[in-house]
C-alpha cells in the first residue's frame, strides 16, 4: 500500500512550505495492493529532524489542530482533504526538516501502523535576523549574492524599483506599507527561487543586533563606511550601479541599537487608526534609514544595500503586529487604511493596482516599470501578479483564506 | 571659496576627519521627532545652516530632515533650500558635517558636490574630505572625469584605503580591466587591495575572474584570503561544465577538504556539494 500526500494541494516540491496559516492538503491511496478493505483509516503525523519545525493537522481549516489526524481514505485513489499549519513558536531552521507521514494499521486491529508515504516540508517563517543559525545566514547571503549576480541578475530590477523617480508610488502616502509589503514579497519569492529554504529576516532596529553586523553576515563597516566582508562571504561580489561593494556607515555603536528611534511598543502605541499608525513612516522608518550614512540613508540608493530589505521587513512586521493587535486585516474596515486621504494619488487607493507590477508607465506613474509582474508562489495565489493596494492586508488569510500571501513572522502569532 | 575650503581642510587634519563618530549616544533615550509636514522642517533647516549651533545639534537637524525625506509628501517644497543648505554645509569647518552633506549630495548626483570632490583630488589643498572618501563619494555616479584620476592614484598613492577606493571606482570602467587584473595578480599587493580587485574584475570580466579563481585555488603559495575569495567566486558563480571538466581543480578540491584552515575546508565542502563532484 502506498499513499501520496499533497501540500497546498500541489505535487510540486516548491509548494511544500508552510506558515502559521492553514495550508490545504490532500492524501490519496496510490497503490491499494494489500489493503484489507475499500477504505482505510490513515493516520497523519510527523517525524522531525533535530532543530526542525513543528506542524499540526486538522480536518477543517478552522481546526481543532493536533499533532496527528486520522482520516478515512478510500482505496480507489480518491483524495481526502485536510489542513496543516506550522505550530506557532516552532518554525523550521532548515529545508524539509519536518517529515509528514501517512500510516495505516497493517491489519484491522493491529497496533502496528505501517508507513504508506512520507513528505518532507518546511515551516518557512521570517525571523529576527540577529537570531539566525549560521546555516540560515549562509543560505541567505548566498541567495542574495546569486540574485545580484554581478549587478546583472534579477536584483537589478528591485534596485530600480526603489529610486527617486518612483518614490511617490511608495512613500509619503498611505500605500507606503502595502507597496513595501508587495515589494518585499516579490524579492523574497525571487530569493526562494534561488533557494526555497530562505525567508527574508527582519532587522529589529530598536534592539542591538551584534550578530547581524559581522563579516560572515551583512558585514562590518570600516571607518570610511565600506562594508567589510569575510573572504568566504559571497556578498563580497555584490555590485550595484556598476560599482562593487556596500557603503554603510553607522552613526551608532553596532553592538547597540540606533538612538532616537521609536521602540516597537511606542510604534504600536501610535493608535488603532491607520492614519495615526502610518506616521511610523517618519520615525522609526525614516530614522532607521538615517541612523547610517551611505546607501541606505537616501531613498534613491537605499535599495543598493541588502540591509535595506531587512529594515523594511521589520517595518512590515510592525504593521503585521499592529494589524493583529487591532484586528486590521480587513481593508474594508475604515480604520485599517487611510481611504479618504485627499493626497491619495493613483496607486494609493484601495482599488488601485500598484506600480511597477501593473506595468503602467503613463499618467502620473513613472515612465518605466522594472521587473514585470510580481513573482508567483507555488504555495498560495495571493496577492496575484498585479496586486492592488487592498490585496496586501489579509496576508494570513484571516478574513478570506484565498488572501494568504505565504509569509509569516516568528513573533506574530 | 578656495580660502574657505583651505580652512576646512586644516580643520579636518586637526580632528582626523576620518574617524567614525557614533553620535547621539547621550540622546539614546530620547525619541527624535520627525515632522509630518515640510514647513515643520524649517527650524531644523535653520539649525543646520547656523554655524553658531553645536555640531551635534546641526548633525541631529540634518538627520531629522533626511529622515523626513523618506516620509513627507511635500518634501519637494523645501528641497531647493535643503540642497542649498547642504552645499553650504559641504564647506563647513566641521569635518563630520562636510562629509555627511557631501554624501547626501553625491547620492543625488549633485554637480556642485562632484566638482568639489574632483577638485580636491586634483589639488589636495582644496580637499573637503580625504581622498579615499572623495573617491567613495564619486563612485555614486562615476563618470569619465574621475577615471584618469583613479588610475593615476593606483600607481602613485601609497595609501591603501585610497587605492582601494580608486579600484572600486574603476570597476565601472571597462578600459581599466587590465590595470585591475595587474593588481589582482600581483602578490606583493596587500590582500585587501587584491580582494577589491577580484570584486572589480568579477564585474568587468567574470570569465577572467573565474580563470584567476581556478589558478588561485591551485596555487599552493597563494594567500589564504585570496584562495577563499577565489573559492567563493567559483562556488557562487562558476560554470558547472567547465568545473566538471577541470580535473586538476577537482583533485585540488578533494585535497582542500581534508587539509588546510577550517574556513577553506568548509568552502571546499560547499563547492563539492554544489557541483556534486
Ligand atoms: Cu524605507
Amino acid at each position: 500500500m502506498q499513499a501520496e500526500i499533497q501540500i497546498n494541494n500541489s505535487t510540486t516540491p516548491a509548494a511544500r512550505y508552510l506558515t502559521w496559516a492553514p495550508s490545504p492538503c490532500r492524501v490519496r491511496i496510490t497503490n491499494p495492493a494489500g489493503s484489507p478493505a475499500v477504505q482505510l483509516r490513515v493516520r497523519l503525523g510527523t517525524r522531525t529532524n533535530t532543530g526542525g519545525g513543528s506542524v499540526a493537522f486538522a480536518a477543517q481549516a478552522g481546526g481543532p489542530y493536533a499533532s496527528t489526524l486520522t482520516v478515512t481514505v478510500p482505496v480507489n485513489g480518491q483524495s481526502v482533504s485536510f489542513f496543516v499549519r506550522g505550530v506557532f513558536g516552532k518554525p523550521s531552521s532548515g529545508d524539509r526538516d519536518v517529515i509528514i507521514e501517512a500510516r495505516a494499521r497493517s491489519a484491522p486491529s493491529s497496533g502496528n501502523w505501517r508507513l504508506l508515504g512520507t513528505l518532507p516540508v518546511m515551516v518557512r517563517i521570517r525571523k529576527n535576523a540577529n537570531n539566525l543559525t549560521s546555516g540560515e545566514r549562509t543560505r541567505l547571503v548566498a541567495a542574495f549574492a546569486q540574485l545580484n549576480d554581478q549587478g546583472l541578475g534579477r536584483f537589478a530590477d528591485f534596485r530600480e524599483m526603489h529610486v527617486n523617480q518612483s518614490s511617490p508610488e511608495a512613500h509619503g502616502r498611505p500605500a507606503f506599507l502595502p507597496w513595501h509589503r508587495a515589494y518585499l514579497l516579490d524579492l523574497e519569492r525571487e530569493l526562494q527561487a534561488v533557494d526555497p529554504s530562505v525567508a527574508l529576516p527582519y532587522w529589529r532596529f530598536d534592539q542591538p543586533a551584534p550578530s547581524l553586523f559581522t563579516p560572515d553576515y551583512l558585514g562590518v563597516s570600516d571607518a570610511l563606511g565600506n562594508v567589510q566582508l569575510s573572504a568566504t562571504n559571497p556578498l563580497q561580489f555584490w555590485r550595484t550601479d556598476n560599482v562593487p561593494g556596500i557603503v554603510r556607515r553607522p552613526f551608532f555603536d553596532p553592538g547597540q541599537a540606533p538612538a532616537g528611534l521609536r521602540t516597537e511598543a511606542q510604534t504600536l502605541a501610535l493608535g488603532a487608526q491607520y492614519t495615526g499608525f502610518r506616521t511610523l513612516e517618519g520615525n522609526p522608518h525614516g530614522s532607521a534609514h538615517t541612523s547610517f550614512g551611505g546607501f541606505i540613508s537616501s531613498i534613491g540608493t537605499a535599495a543598493r544595500d541588502p540591509l535595506f530589505f531587512l529594515l523594511h521587513c521589520n517595518v512590515d512586521r510592525l504593521w503585521a503586529k499592529w494589524q493583529l493587535q487591532n484586528n486590521r486585516f480587513d481593508s474594508g474596515v475604515a480604520a485599517s487604511y487611510d481611504t479618504n486621504n485627499p493626497g491619495n494619488k493613483t496607486g494609493h487607493n484601495l482599488v488601485d493596482t500598484m506600480w511597477p507590477w501593473n506595468g503602467i508607465t503613463t499618467g502620473d506613474r513613472p515612465p518605466f516599470a522594472p521587473g514585470g509582474a510580481l513573482a508567483s508562489s507555488a504555495c498560495v495565489n495571493a496577492p496575484g501578479p498585479q496586486p492592488r493596494v487592498q490585496d496586501c492586508f489579509d496576508y494570513r488569510g484571516s478574513v478570506a483564506a484565498v488572501a494568504q500571501m505565504g509569509f509569516d513572522y516568528d513573533d506574530v502569532g | 571659496m578656495a580660502k574657505k575650503r583651505k580652512k576646512a581642510t586644516r580643520a579636518s587634519r586637526k580632528t582626523g576627519g576620518r574617524k567614525s563618530v557614533p553620535v547621539g549616544r547621550a540622546r539614546a533615550q530620547r525619541v527624535l521627532e520627525v515632522p509630518l509636514a515640510a514647513p515643520d522642517l524649517l527650524p531644523a533647516l535653520d539649525i543646520l545652516r547656523d554655524p553658531s549651533q553645536s555640531v551635534d545639534a546641526r548633525l541631529e537637524a540634518l538627520q531629522t530632515i533626511q529622515a523626513a525625506s523618506f516620509a513627507l509628501l511635500d518634501f519637494d517644497s523645501i528641497r531647493p533650500d535643503y540642497i542649498a543648505a547642504l552645499r553650504q554645509a559641504a564647506e563647513d569647518q566641521e569635518p563630520e558635517l562636510r562629509q555627511r552633506a557631501l554624501g547626501i549630495l553625491a547620492r543625488e548626483h549633485d554637480g556642485f558636490a562632484q566638482e568639489a570632490l574632483l577638485e580636491g583630488l586634483r589639488d589636495p589643498a582644496k580637499a573637503l574630505v580625504r581622498p579615499d572618501k572623495a573617491l567613495q563619494l564619486l563612485s555614486y555616479d562615476p563618470h569619465a572625469g574621475v577615471y584618469p584620476i583613479a588610475r593615476d592614484i593606483i600607481h602613485t598613492s601609497e595609501d591603501e584605503s585610497t587605492r582601494r577606493e580608486a579600484l572600486r571606482v574603476l570597476a565601472g570602467d571597462p578600459a581599466s580591466a587590465p590595470v585591475i587584473e595587474d593588481v589582482l595578480t600581483d602578490k606583493s599587493e596587500p590582500s585587501a587591495i587584491r580582494r577589491m580587485s577580484a570584486s572589480a574584475l568579477h564585474a568587468l570580466n567574470p570569465d577572467k575572474l573565474q580563470r584567476w579563481a581556478s589558478s588561485a585555488v591551485l596555487d599552493t603559495d597563494e594567500d589564504a584570503d585570496l584562495v577563499a575569495t577565489g573559492l567563493t567566486a567559483l562556488t557562487q558563480f562558476g560554470d558547472a561544465k567547465a568545473i566538471a571538466d577541470n580535473k586538476q581543480l577537482r583533485k585540488r578540491m578533494s585535497q582542500l577538504q581534508q587539509q588546510g584552515p577550517a574556513k577553506i575546508k568548509q568552502l571546499a565542502r560547499r563547492f563539492v556539494k554544489k557541483y556534486e563532484l
